[in-house]
């Protein structure tokens, strides 16, 4: 069935987003199509709005409207403790957590399959905070996987070079969970990364 | 079990004895879906297919199957389902879980395809121990993972000469690491293994016979111990010593990935010196030693698979095999096209028909 040639352009122009299907986007389509249309401007300027003017901070990577950012900018945290996330979402999930230290995102991926380097990464903002002597520990907070460890490694060895300590999370078991039920990379891990009680 | 669209079992109820089971019938009834589908509930994935569009029946957008076993004297229920929009999903005991759960079923399979496993190419090998590794521990299989992708990698930077950067080096360190963990895990199977192919060929040969298997690693080991530590001091002297040879070559040159099995027969490498025959019998005896070897280290009792290998096997080894099957208190499956020359006292047998237990 042919559809109206803006009605199409709206379904194809859903459909590059993740996790959106054809039938969902034709969904979000109709749906579009019947909101006041007031709401459907506002939407449409919502997201040239967040598109202009928001950008990665130059000073921590995280996402931004006003450079530096919120967090670089708020002197009551703790300058000491940087931490390094991959994506501004494990900020937001590390804030949830009361950490009131600064941090670090490095907003590009770096996959072993691909043709990228870790000189590839962009690392000049992390390299100066490191080498002006207020970080006192880099915590790496990176995903716990082959990439992860490879990572980790180069930023601990640039750390090291500039006399700063790095740490990174621990690997373990998820509150809540059944230890019965945990798979045995997981539980050995958290078994290696034991505590005394 | 059950087993509902899958391939051409459209509705399919088994309940197999505790011993041998004998599925029979004619080519392209079914015989061999069953098989897989007990392998994959213990496995995930196919032994004949990457693809699990292809297991759907025809014209079908999902398959499920259902199979009940014990490990241990505990009742265990794994339920896998498949559906072309959502991929895959496992459960043991109606909770969704991983093919790395250490309650999943443990499987030993044996196909017309594993006679090559001699002759054929190291790869072959290799591929043999990391079957069994993968089913005794999860980890290994993680560890494989990331060690062919930090292959790749070192690979790729060897051909485009970044071999000098930083990032080389750390992708260097970690090839070791990883290295050093799949060589030891290899060499500790090994060591199983070979204990128990040694008594089961001579059993096989009417004690003429003498096998013995040796890891063949792709570097000199100079100190007698054998641990993770010894083992990545000596890649790194090697992969130091190699590193002209293989920047000229643009690629890795040591390592798990070129190890191989060193089969021996009365102390001589079997690949090059045994007959056909004799290379069938070692088949059947590291085929065996992977079922107890599996047995001791994981403690659970595998099933045994056997795709088709009969008809292989002369009548001489066909019996003993099958005695073997009656007695070992191993639950085994076997495919078969008849039952001449099949000695089934305490067998279960089955016949499929287009997709149906008769």
């Amino acid at each position: 069935m042919r559809l109206a040639r803006p009605l199409e352009n709206l379904i194809d122009n859903l459909l590059k987003l993740p996790t959106i299907g054809p039938k969902t986007a034709q969904r979000l389509a109709l749906y579009i199509l019947k909101m006041p249309a007031a709401e459907a401007r506002q939407l449409a300027q919502a997201i040239i709005d967040a598109r202009e003017k928001v950008f990665p901070c130059s000073r921590c990577g995280y996402l931004t409207d006003i450079d530096p950012c919120f967090i670089c900018r708020d002197e009551t945290r703790d300058t000491s403790i940087l931490c390094v996330a991959e994506e501004a979402s494990d900020i937001i999930a590390m804030e949830r957590t009361g950490y009131r230290g600064r941090y670090y995102v490095l907003n590009k991926n770096f996959n072993l399959m691909d043709d990228n380097n870790l000189e590839d990464l962009n690392l000049d903002s992390f390299i100066n905070q490191l080498a002006s002597g207020e970080v006192k520990e880099v915590v790496l907070a990176l995903n716990p996987d082959i990439e992860g460890e490879v990572i980790s490694r180069y930023l601990a060895g640039l750390a090291d070079g500039h006399g700063v300590k790095a740490t990174r999370l621990a690997h373990g078991l998820p509150v809540g969970g059944d230890i019965e039920f945990a798979d045995e990379i997981t539980l050995r891990r958290a078994l290696e990364g034991r505590k005394e009680i | 079990m059950e087993a509902r669209d899958f391939r051409n079992l459209e509705k399919l109820t088994y309940r197999p004895g505790s011993g041998l089971n004998i599925i029979l019938g004619d080519n392209a009834q079914g015989k061999t879906n069953i098989l897989e589908s007990i392998y994959l509930l213990s496995v995930g994935t196919s032994f004949r297919t990457g693809s699990d569009k292809n297991l759907l029946r025809y014209d079908k957008e999902t398959y499920a199957l259902r199979g009940l076993y014990s490990c241990n004297d505990r009742n265990l229920e794994a339920e896998l389902t498949y559906h072309l929009k959502s991929g895959k999903m496992f459960k043991i005991n109606s909770k969704k879980t991983t093919f790395g759960n250490p309650l999943r079923l443990r499987v030993v399979i044996f196909s017309p395809d594993d006679l090559f496993l001699i002759k054929g190419s190291p790869h072959k090998r290799r591929q043999f121990l990391d079957f069994i590794l993968t089913q005794i521990k999860s980890e290994y299989n993680y560890n494989l993972v990331n060690y062919s992708k930090i292959l790749k990698k070192r690979n790729l930077l060897l051909k485009r000469e970044q071999y000098n950067t930083r990032s080389f080096a750390i992708i260097e360190e970690v090839f070791i690491e990883n290295a050093a963990r799949i060589i030891l895990a290899r060499i500790n199977l090994i060591n199983n293994l070979d204990e128990y192919a040694a008594s089961i060929y001579q059993e096989i040969t009417n004690r003429k016979g003498n096998l013995k298997i040796r890891y063949a690693l792709s570097f000199p080991l100079e100190s007698g111990k054998i641990n993770h530590d010894a083992l990545k001091e000596a890649l790194k002297k090697q992969i130091g010593e190699k590193k002209e040879q293989e920047i000229k070559r643009r690629s890795s040159l040591v390592g798990p990935h070129r190890d191989d099995l060193n089969v021996y027969q009365d102390g001589r490498i079997a690949r090059y010196f045994a007959s056909q025959g004799q290379q069938r019998n070692i088949v059947v005896a590291l085929k065996l030693a992977e079922l107890h070897t599996l047995k001791k280290i994981s403690g659970f009792n595998p099933v045994f698979l056997l795709d088709e290998v009969l008809s292989e096997l002369d009548r001489e080894k066909r019996h003993l095999l099958l005695d073997y099957l009656q007695e070992a208190g191993f639950q085994s499956f076997l495919t078969s096209v008849n039952l001449d020359e099949i000695d089934h006292k305490s067998a279960a047998v089955v016949t499929v028909k287009n997709g149906h237990l008769q």
